[in-house]
């Protein structure tokens, strides 16, 4: 893997609590995603990342920029798109406008240049129909893709996505995938998310976080292998399971260190990810 | 789990390298886009668009009009500054709507960490108000251009006075954007500007209406309008140093948000202590209500105009203008000359004298005295419109009185022929002796305006002036001619003149509002 991103000893602490506890990871091109329960740290690694706020301790470079210095971190700047959580819009742009004044904010200064690129990224995230409507008229859906062609404006190397699926109906949360990985190829793609199938279908790489600490980091297929003879299928819930729910056939699911002889099931990621973190951990996923 | 750190990366993906002005190529290309969008704002539209019209208007559709073919350049420089206010309003209001916008809709977590700086964002609202301060330059050079291109035109506009109008917009933009780093609500900028009306107001109330000639300077546009035309040299107006203050300010207010935004650095630090100590050089240098040399040269101007003035001779009548209006003789000439001829050339010495009331300063509309020597006629620095035959009325009341001082008396039947004298020659004579009368009538007693006293008429008097202008102009020119002596004698009665002139008697003797 080509290293494009390499984190060190990242802390950050709000008041008494570590957002960020010692993180460490490294990030190479394609899709990595984030995985992690609410009060992770997940937002707060990609804020920082994102330069958004300096970590207490610890540097990281991206594509070789470290953000120590002012000079590094307007280079980082430069290579960076960023979607966060619950991204504002301006009503009153449309959605061409919008695009355009990020793309102005990223030093896009030639205007036919930029409105060439400006139309390139909507359309590939398929708005170029409605990039004359007002951001208002638009669906969240779509303001969610505007944000999207917002970040990937400019072909940043390293393009941080904070949760940009929350809020989306399936067809488009798939239509957002497909969007994702396309972004992902020749780029570093950070993608934030509650969603195991996302990272499972999208990932190559996947960082699990909880507590502000780093809890597993490789390919989704080693998470999922974590969970490799510790998922089992019984009738009523297993009560030394760590975690066990109904399924659609009336069977229950459990997770955990299964008792002797019991009905083995195929793992997923999500398995994986469950037994990844700890007990308080899980239930804050659950 | 224990987290590795990895080696540093063998291979990393690197851009090209960015140029070093991209920064301001970006800054000038964000006041590209804030500007068309503050452009969009509704009240930037709108009130943009009036003040074109309205300057349209001025320019073409209120041609001919009283004072336009005949402007005075350096009142018309001032006359450029009161109707920017508009724009400048607007302008401070969007600017500041549009500084907030990213606050206002959450964007400003993810803008605050592209390559343009928050700074440079302030800097490029700044600029983006440029283009709207360039534009009321244009339609304040337009409109002075067109003022100083008429043949009519006197006087020297001032470079000062005509930077005020563009200045205030950027002043207000600037303001605009400062507000918006001081207080983040949208409500501060209109309850700015509401504050600044009340106070205004409550300065103009306390100080009834004249306020402190210092205070009065501090307010961005002070026109001071509505008076008789000076000599430039007369004005008084500080108006180099109101445009450093202006200035000044603006620089001072721009600096002062780029240390509100967080650029605190040494030359933003030190061009804003220059543009403070130069707004406080033009507060002083504006501060000073007149100088001594100003007020002997305003009383000298009022009172002895003769040592000011440059004096032609044309066909024996003498003409005494300030320099300025030396140009204009010959309009006033050609008045001079059809009521003389009318009248049939008597032999009173003219010397027509211009004058002006300086001592109230060049807002004051304050009356020309008469004078008191014989020949001697008034004439006042506007031109055109209903000034040429109030002027008329001025040279056919001494051509018949003998002096202004003796016509300001005029309460009897001479009024009839100071009246015929100075319409009869004009190209609307009905019309313009509608005009020149205060109530706007031909009918019934009224006043009629001159260029010091207003001559009063009874309605005989009006009624006989009317039948004589509608007779064919040689018969009665004939008839004055002959009976001048008789009709220029204060004791001759209003009977009497009507058969001298050949109209309908009066039934009454009179019926006139004399005022002396």
């Amino acid at each position: 893997m080509t290293v494009t991103v390499s984190a060190t000893g990242l802390t950050l602490r709000y008041g008494g609590t570590r957002a960020l506890d010692d993180v460490s990871l490294t990030l190479g091109t394609g899709v990595t995603g984030l995985l992690g329960p609410n009060g992770a740290g997940k937002t707060t690694l990609l804020r920082v990342l994102a330069t958004a706020v300096p970590a207490d301790r610890g540097s990281f470079t991206v594509l070789g920029h470290d953000p120590g210095s002012a000079a590094g971190r307007q280079e980082l700047r430069r290579r960076l798109g960023y979607l966060p959580q619950n991204p504002g819009f301006h009503p009153d742009f449309s959605a061409f406008e919008f695009v355009d004044y990020v793309a102005i904010l990223k030093e896009m200064t030639d205007r036919g240049a930029r409105h060439r690129e400006v139309r390139r990224v909507l359309e590939a995230v398929d708005l170029s129909d409605v990039r004359g409507r007002r951001m208002k008229r638009l669906s969240g859906g779509m303001r969610q893709r505007v944000a999207l062609a917002a970040a990937l404006v400019g072909d940043p190397g390293f393009l941080v996505l904070d949760e940009p699926t929350v809020g989306l109906d399936p067809e488009q949360r798939v239509r957002f995938r497909e969007l994702i990985a396309q972004a992902g190829e020749g780029r570093t793609v950070l993608l934030s998310t509650h969603q195991t199938e996302d990272v499972a279908m999208l990932c190559q790489r996947v960082v699990v976080l909880a507590g502000g600490r780093v809890r597993f980091e490789g390919t989704p297929a080693e998470l999922t292998a974590r969970a490799a003879g510790r998922v089992w299928s019984s009738a009523e819930r297993d009560p030394g399971a760590r975690a066990g729910w109904r399924t659609g056939t009336g069977m229950f699911r459990n997770v955990g260190d299964p008792p002797e002889g019991a009905d083995l099931l195929e793992p997923t990621l999500e398995d994986g990810y469950l037994l990844t973190l700890g007990d308080g951990e899980r239930e804050a996923v659950a | 789990m224990s987290t590795t750190v990895k080696p540093p990366p063998d291979e990393v993906t690197r851009p090209p390298a960015p140029t070093r002005d991209r920064p301001w190529a970006a800054v000038l290309a964000l006041a590209r886009f804030e500007a068309r969008e503050l452009l969009l704002h509704v009240p930037v539209f709108v009130f943009l668009a009036l003040y074109l019209a309205y300057s349209v208007y001025r320019l073409v559709v209120a041609e001919g009009d009283d004072r336009t073919d005949y402007p005075v350049l350096h009142d018309v420089d001032r006359g450029t500054q009161a109707a920017p206010q508009l724009v400048a309003l607007a302008v401070l209001l969007c600017v500041n709507v549009a500084v907030l916008r990213s606050r206002r809709h959450g964007t400003e977590r993810h803008f605050g960490v592209l390559p343009v700086r928050p700074w440079r964002r302030l800097l490029a609202h700044v600029l983006s108000v440029v283009p709207f301060a360039v534009l009321v330059a244009l339609v304040v050079a337009a409109e002075f251009v067109w003022a100083a291109a008429k043949p009519g035109a006197v006087g020297r506009g001032s470079l000062a006075e005509l930077a005020v109008g563009p200045l205030i917009v950027l002043l207000a933009g600037v303001f605009g954007v400062l507000l918006a780093c001081l207080i983040r609500s949208a409500f501060a900028a209109p309850m700015f500007v509401v504050g600044l009306y009340v106070l205004f107001a409550m300065v103009a109330a306390a100080s009834d209406g004249s306020a402190p000639h210092w205070l009065t300077w501090l307010s961005p546009v002070v026109p001071e309008s509505g008076g008789h035309p000076l000599p430039s040299d007369l004005l008084g107006r500080p108006a180099a140093w109101h445009a450093l203050y202006l200035a000044g300010l603006t620089v001072t207010l721009l600096g002062a948000a780029l240390l509100v935004s967080g650029r605190r650095t040494r030359p933003v630090a030190v061009v804003t202590a220059v543009a403070l100590a130069a707004t406080a050089v033009g507060i002083a240098g504006q501060s000073p209500d007149g100088s001594p040399r100003l007020t002997r040269a305003r009383t000298v101007a009022s009172v002895t105009p003769e040592q000011q003035q440059t004096c032609t001779v044309r066909a024996g009548v003498t003409y005494c203008a300030f320099p300025e209006w030396s140009g204009r003789t010959a309009d006033w000439a050609a008045v001079v000359d059809r009521v003389r001829h009318l009248a049939g050339d008597p032999k009173v010495q003219l010397t027509v004298r211009q004058r002006v009331e300086a001592r109230y300063g060049i807002a004051s509309q304050a009356a020309i005295a008469p004078l008191t020597g014989p020949g001697q006629v008034s004439v006042g620095t506007w031109w055109g419109g209903n000034r040429v035959p109030e002027f008329a009325v001025g040279v056919a009341s001494v051509l018949v009185a003998g002096s202004e001082e003796e016509a300001s008396g005029i309460c009897d039947a001479r009024a009839v022929t100071v009246l015929w004298l100075a319409l009869a020659a004009q190209p609307d004579p009905a019309g313009a002796f509608a005009r020149i009368r205060l109530d706007d009538s031909t009918v019934g007693p009224g006043l009629v305006l001159a260029p010091t006293e207003p001559v009063a008429v009874s309605a005989e008097e009006t009624r006989m002036v009317r039948e004589l202008l509608d007779r064919p102009r040689e018969d009665v020119t004939a008839a004055v001619r002959a009976g001048w002596a008789e009709l220029t004698s204060p004791k001759t009665s209003l009977t009497r003149v009507a058969r001298l002139l050949g109209v309908r008697e009066p039934k009454e003797e009179d019926d006139r509002a004399c005022t002396s």
